[in-house]
Protein backbone atom coordinates (compact mmCIF):
# COMPACT_ATOMS: atom_id res chain seq x y z
CA UNK A 1 0.00 0.00 0.00
CA UNK A 2 1.64 3.42 -0.62
CA UNK A 3 1.30 6.33 1.25
CA UNK A 4 -1.00 8.00 -0.55
CA UNK A 5 -3.26 5.65 0.10
CA UNK A 6 -3.05 5.02 3.42
CA UNK A 7 -3.31 9.17 4.56
CA UNK A 8 -6.46 10.34 5.29
CA UNK A 9 -7.56 12.86 2.88
CA UNK A 10 -7.18 15.90 5.21
CA UNK A 11 -3.71 15.31 6.05
CA UNK A 12 -1.27 17.73 5.70
CA UNK A 13 1.52 17.16 3.03
CA UNK A 14 4.49 15.44 4.90
CA UNK A 15 2.67 14.01 7.74
CA UNK A 16 1.40 15.52 10.62
CA UNK A 17 3.74 17.82 12.53
CA UNK A 18 3.81 18.41 16.64
CA UNK A 19 1.90 21.81 16.30
CA UNK A 20 3.82 22.72 19.88
CA UNK A 21 7.39 22.46 17.52
CA UNK A 22 5.85 24.78 14.87
CA UNK A 23 4.46 27.13 17.18
CA UNK A 24 8.88 27.63 18.27
CA UNK A 25 10.39 26.74 15.37
CA UNK A 26 11.98 29.83 13.62
CA UNK A 27 14.78 30.02 10.27
CA UNK A 28 17.99 28.75 11.02
CA UNK A 29 19.81 31.17 8.78
CA UNK A 30 18.02 34.39 9.80
CA UNK A 31 16.49 33.07 13.20
CA UNK A 32 13.10 34.54 11.48
CA UNK A 33 9.89 33.41 11.76
CA UNK A 34 8.41 30.80 9.69
CA UNK A 35 5.28 30.30 8.10
CA UNK A 36 3.42 26.48 7.59
CA UNK A 37 2.09 25.85 4.18
CA UNK A 38 -0.51 22.87 5.42
CA UNK A 39 -1.07 22.68 1.69
CA UNK A 40 2.90 21.72 0.40
CA UNK A 41 4.11 20.85 3.81
CA UNK A 42 6.69 23.60 4.13
CA UNK A 43 7.86 25.80 6.38
CA UNK A 44 8.70 29.16 5.02
CA UNK A 45 11.28 31.91 5.71
CA UNK A 46 10.19 34.54 4.09
CA UNK A 47 13.74 36.61 4.62
CA UNK A 48 15.96 33.68 3.51
CA UNK A 49 13.95 32.89 0.51
CA UNK A 50 13.65 29.10 1.51
CA UNK A 51 11.10 26.83 2.39
CA UNK A 52 12.14 23.98 4.48
CA UNK A 53 10.43 20.49 3.82
CA UNK A 54 8.41 18.30 6.53
CA UNK A 55 8.94 14.86 5.78
CA UNK A 56 7.23 11.48 7.62
CA UNK A 57 6.00 14.67 10.23
CA UNK A 58 9.81 15.88 10.99
CA UNK A 59 11.00 19.04 9.59
CA UNK A 60 14.26 19.03 8.20
CA UNK A 61 15.38 22.54 8.82
CA UNK A 62 18.55 22.39 7.10
CA UNK A 63 19.14 24.94 4.61
CA UNK A 64 20.62 22.84 1.86
CA UNK A 65 17.16 20.63 1.85
CA UNK A 66 15.15 23.63 1.29
CA UNK A 67 13.46 24.75 -1.75
CA UNK A 68 14.75 28.17 -3.01
CA UNK A 69 11.89 30.58 -3.30
CA UNK A 70 11.12 32.49 -6.19
CA UNK B 1 49.81 6.44 16.83
CA UNK B 2 48.37 9.42 15.67
CA UNK B 3 49.27 9.48 11.93
CA UNK B 4 47.25 13.25 11.15
CA UNK B 5 48.24 15.11 7.92
CA UNK B 6 50.21 18.04 8.01
CA UNK B 7 48.22 20.06 5.98
CA UNK B 8 50.33 23.11 4.47
CA UNK B 9 47.32 25.17 3.33
CA UNK B 10 45.17 27.32 6.36
CA UNK B 11 44.46 25.19 9.06
CA UNK B 12 40.97 27.05 9.02
CA UNK B 13 39.90 25.28 5.60
CA UNK B 14 40.01 21.78 6.67
CA UNK B 15 38.82 19.74 10.13
CA UNK B 16 39.43 16.17 11.34
CA UNK B 17 37.37 13.58 10.24
CA UNK B 18 38.64 10.79 12.22
CA UNK B 19 42.52 10.84 12.12
CA UNK B 20 42.27 12.14 8.50
CA UNK B 21 41.80 15.92 7.96
CA UNK B 22 39.39 17.03 5.61
CA UNK B 23 38.22 20.22 4.03
CA UNK B 24 35.28 21.62 6.45
CA UNK B 25 32.78 21.69 3.59
CA UNK B 26 33.01 18.01 3.66
CA UNK B 27 32.95 16.75 6.88
CA UNK B 28 29.17 16.73 7.25
CA UNK B 29 28.29 15.22 4.24
CA UNK B 30 31.38 12.34 5.18
CA UNK B 31 29.81 12.12 8.45
CA UNK B 32 26.63 11.67 7.28
CA UNK B 33 27.08 8.57 5.33
CA UNK B 34 28.63 7.34 8.08
CA UNK B 35 25.35 7.65 10.02
CA UNK B 36 23.29 6.41 7.26
CA UNK B 37 25.28 3.31 6.70
CA UNK B 38 25.25 2.23 10.71
CA UNK B 39 21.74 3.79 11.41
CA UNK B 40 20.29 0.25 11.31
CA UNK B 41 22.57 -1.52 13.67
CA UNK B 42 23.45 1.70 15.82
CA UNK B 43 22.01 0.39 19.19
CA UNK B 44 23.75 -3.20 18.40
CA UNK B 45 27.00 -1.61 17.75
CA UNK B 46 26.95 0.47 20.36
CA UNK B 47 26.70 -2.28 22.34
CA UNK B 48 28.67 -4.69 21.34
CA UNK B 49 31.44 -1.48 20.57
CA UNK B 50 31.13 -0.12 24.47
CA UNK B 51 30.62 -3.55 25.99
CA UNK B 52 27.42 -2.42 27.01
CA UNK B 53 28.99 0.67 28.96
CA UNK B 54 27.29 2.65 26.94
CA UNK B 55 24.16 2.52 28.66
CA UNK B 56 25.53 2.99 32.48
CA UNK B 57 27.06 6.15 30.63
CA UNK B 58 23.57 7.16 29.45
CA UNK B 59 21.58 6.51 32.40
CA UNK B 60 24.49 8.59 34.34
CA UNK B 61 24.37 11.57 32.04
CA UNK B 62 20.41 11.46 31.79
CA UNK B 63 20.47 11.67 35.76
CA UNK B 64 23.11 14.44 35.62
CA UNK B 65 20.82 16.43 33.42
CA UNK B 66 17.56 15.51 35.87
CA UNK B 67 15.38 17.13 33.48
CA UNK B 68 12.11 18.15 35.33
CA UNK B 69 8.54 18.03 34.64
CA UNK B 70 8.52 22.00 33.93
CA UNK B 71 11.12 21.93 31.91
CA UNK B 72 11.97 21.57 27.79
CA UNK B 73 15.43 19.37 26.90
CA UNK B 74 16.66 19.50 23.93
CA UNK B 75 18.50 16.78 22.80
CA UNK B 76 21.13 17.65 20.05
CA UNK B 77 22.78 14.70 17.62
CA UNK B 78 20.02 12.60 19.43
CA UNK B 79 20.08 9.98 16.94
CA UNK B 80 17.80 7.00 17.87
CA UNK B 81 16.87 8.42 20.60
CA UNK B 82 18.68 6.95 24.04
CA UNK B 83 18.56 10.21 26.12
CA UNK B 84 15.44 11.64 24.83
CA UNK B 85 13.55 8.79 25.44
CA UNK B 86 15.19 8.17 29.13
CA UNK B 87 14.62 11.77 30.06
CA UNK B 88 10.99 11.48 29.35
CA UNK B 89 10.73 8.31 31.70
CA UNK B 90 12.55 9.91 34.02
CA UNK B 91 10.54 12.98 34.33
CA UNK B 92 10.91 15.69 31.30
CA UNK B 93 8.02 17.75 30.75
CA UNK B 94 8.84 17.64 27.00
CA UNK B 95 12.05 16.73 25.03
CA UNK B 96 13.15 17.40 21.60
CA UNK B 97 15.18 15.39 20.29
CA UNK B 98 17.17 16.56 17.27
CA UNK B 99 19.43 15.12 14.87
CA UNK B 100 20.88 16.17 11.69
CA UNK B 101 20.45 12.90 9.70
CA UNK B 102 16.89 11.42 8.74
CA UNK B 103 18.17 8.26 8.79
CA UNK B 104 18.45 8.15 12.29
CA UNK B 105 15.69 10.08 13.32
CA UNK B 106 13.62 7.40 11.30
CA UNK B 107 14.77 4.74 13.39
CA UNK B 108 13.99 6.89 17.03
CA UNK B 109 10.48 7.81 15.50
CA UNK B 110 9.86 3.83 15.62
CA UNK B 111 11.34 2.98 18.48
CA UNK B 112 9.14 5.84 19.86
CA UNK B 113 6.25 3.84 18.85
CA UNK B 114 7.75 0.22 20.33
CA UNK B 115 7.87 2.21 23.80
CA UNK B 116 4.80 3.64 23.79
CA UNK B 117 6.58 7.86 23.81
CA UNK B 118 4.46 10.45 22.35
CA UNK B 119 3.47 13.34 24.21
CA UNK B 120 5.73 15.67 24.48
CA UNK B 121 7.91 14.12 22.73
CA UNK B 122 9.11 16.00 19.10
CA UNK B 123 11.32 15.46 16.40
CA UNK B 124 13.48 17.88 14.82
CA UNK B 125 16.22 17.61 11.60
CA UNK B 126 18.44 20.64 12.13
CA UNK B 127 21.84 21.01 12.22
CA UNK B 128 22.98 21.56 15.66
CA UNK B 129 25.51 24.45 14.38
CA UNK B 130 22.27 26.45 13.13
CA UNK B 131 19.47 25.83 15.91
CA UNK B 132 16.09 26.38 14.41
CA UNK B 133 15.00 27.39 17.42
CA UNK B 134 15.13 31.11 19.51
CA UNK B 135 17.08 32.47 21.67
CA UNK B 136 16.12 31.67 25.29
CA UNK B 137 13.67 29.00 24.77
CA UNK B 138 14.62 25.82 26.52
CA UNK B 139 15.89 25.04 29.84
CA UNK B 140 18.14 22.19 29.00
CA UNK B 141 20.51 21.25 25.99
CA UNK B 142 22.30 18.02 25.84
CA UNK B 143 24.45 16.30 23.41
CA UNK B 144 25.41 13.18 23.62
CA UNK B 145 28.07 10.94 21.63
CA UNK B 146 27.08 13.95 19.10
CA UNK B 147 29.66 16.85 19.27
CA UNK B 148 32.92 14.81 17.90
CA UNK B 149 31.00 14.51 14.61
CA UNK B 150 30.17 17.94 14.29
CA UNK B 151 32.72 20.51 12.24
CA UNK B 152 32.04 23.74 14.00
CA UNK B 153 32.11 22.61 17.54
CA UNK B 154 32.29 26.36 18.89
CA UNK B 155 29.28 27.14 16.57
CA UNK B 156 27.54 24.08 18.87
CA UNK B 157 28.77 25.55 22.10
CA UNK B 158 27.48 29.38 20.83
CA UNK B 159 23.87 28.14 19.52
CA UNK B 160 22.99 25.82 22.82
CA UNK B 161 24.09 28.54 25.02
CA UNK B 162 22.01 31.22 22.64
CA UNK B 163 18.95 28.77 23.01
CA UNK B 164 19.10 28.13 26.75
CA UNK B 165 17.10 30.32 29.22
CA UNK B 166 19.19 32.11 31.52
CA UNK B 167 19.81 29.87 34.30
CA UNK B 168 19.45 26.90 31.90
CA UNK B 169 22.51 23.79 31.49
CA UNK B 170 24.09 22.11 28.95
CA UNK B 171 25.09 19.09 29.16
CA UNK B 172 28.04 16.74 27.13
CA UNK B 173 28.28 13.53 26.94
CA UNK B 174 31.30 12.46 25.08
CA UNK B 175 34.52 10.27 24.61
CA UNK B 176 37.34 11.80 26.43
CA UNK B 177 40.92 11.10 27.97
CA UNK B 178 41.26 8.03 29.67
CA UNK B 179 43.02 8.50 32.73
CA UNK B 180 44.23 4.76 33.78
CA UNK B 181 47.75 4.78 31.90
CA UNK B 182 47.99 0.90 32.36
CA UNK B 183 44.93 0.00 30.34
CA UNK B 184 45.97 2.41 27.39
CA UNK B 185 47.56 -0.32 25.29
CA UNK B 186 44.29 -2.28 25.45
CA UNK B 187 42.21 0.36 25.04
CA UNK B 188 43.74 0.66 21.60
CA UNK B 189 44.13 -2.28 20.77
CA UNK B 190 40.41 -2.63 21.28
CA UNK B 191 39.55 1.09 19.21
CA UNK B 192 41.70 0.31 16.58
CA UNK B 193 41.83 -3.32 15.66
CA UNK B 194 38.79 -5.11 17.49
CA UNK B 195 36.26 -2.04 17.02
CA UNK B 196 36.86 -1.84 12.75
CA UNK B 197 37.01 -5.81 12.87
CA UNK B 198 33.52 -5.46 14.47
CA UNK B 199 32.11 -2.72 11.95
CA UNK B 200 32.63 -5.09 9.05
CA UNK B 201 31.19 -8.23 10.61
CA UNK B 202 28.37 -6.81 12.28
CA UNK B 203 27.84 -3.97 10.00
CA UNK B 204 28.75 -4.44 6.91
CA UNK B 205 30.91 -1.39 7.08
CA UNK B 206 34.69 -1.58 8.28
CA UNK B 207 35.55 2.30 7.35
CA UNK B 208 32.15 3.64 9.59
CA UNK B 209 34.04 2.16 12.28
CA UNK B 210 37.13 3.01 11.78
CA UNK B 211 36.36 6.56 11.05
CA UNK B 212 34.12 6.27 14.81
CA UNK B 213 37.02 5.13 16.33
CA UNK B 214 39.45 7.47 15.45
CA UNK B 215 37.17 10.53 15.99
CA UNK B 216 37.11 9.53 19.75
CA UNK B 217 40.73 9.97 19.99
CA UNK B 218 40.69 13.02 17.93
CA UNK B 219 38.29 14.57 20.31
CA UNK B 220 39.60 17.52 23.05
CA UNK B 221 40.19 16.07 26.33
CA UNK B 222 38.48 17.19 29.36
CA UNK B 223 40.48 20.55 30.17
CA UNK B 224 40.17 21.13 26.51
CA UNK B 225 36.36 21.06 26.45
CA UNK B 226 36.29 22.53 29.17
CA UNK B 227 38.26 25.71 27.73
CA UNK B 228 35.84 25.42 24.94
CA UNK B 229 32.74 25.87 26.66
CA UNK B 230 33.90 28.69 28.55
CA UNK B 231 34.64 30.82 25.53
CA UNK B 232 30.94 29.74 24.21
CA UNK B 233 29.93 31.57 27.15
CA UNK B 234 29.03 29.16 29.43
CA UNK B 235 29.81 29.01 33.27
CA UNK B 236 30.56 27.40 36.07
CA UNK B 237 32.10 24.61 33.87
CA UNK B 238 32.36 20.95 35.45
CA UNK B 239 32.99 17.87 34.19
CA UNK B 240 32.91 14.16 35.71
CA UNK B 241 34.81 11.31 34.53
CA UNK B 242 33.08 7.73 33.82
CA UNK B 243 35.39 4.80 33.54
CA UNK B 244 38.50 6.34 34.10
CA UNK B 245 37.70 8.87 31.58
CA UNK B 246 36.85 7.03 28.63
CA UNK B 247 34.03 9.46 28.57
CA UNK B 248 33.17 12.12 30.49
CA UNK B 249 29.88 14.56 31.61
CA UNK B 250 30.58 18.36 31.40
CA UNK B 251 28.28 21.06 31.89
CA UNK B 252 27.93 24.51 32.01
CA UNK B 253 25.71 26.88 32.91
CA UNK B 254 23.95 29.78 31.56
CA UNK B 255 23.80 32.59 34.19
Amino acid sequence: MSDEARKPKDAPQGGAVDPRLLEILVCPVTKGPLRYDRERGELISERAGLAYPIRDGIPIMLPEEARKLD
Amino acid sequence: MVRRMIADRDPSDSTDFGFREVPRAAKAGLVRQVFESVAPRYDLMNDLMSLGLHRLWKRAFVAAIGASPRETLLDLAGGTGDIAFAALEGGAGRVILSDVNPAMLAVAQNRALDRGLAAGLSFLCADAERLPLPDRSVEKVSIAFGLRNCTDKDAVLAEARRVLRPGGRFHCLEFSRLEVAPLVPLYDLWSFRVLPALGARVAGDRGAYEYLAESIRTFPDQETLAAMMRRAGLERVAWRNLSGGIVAIHTGWRL
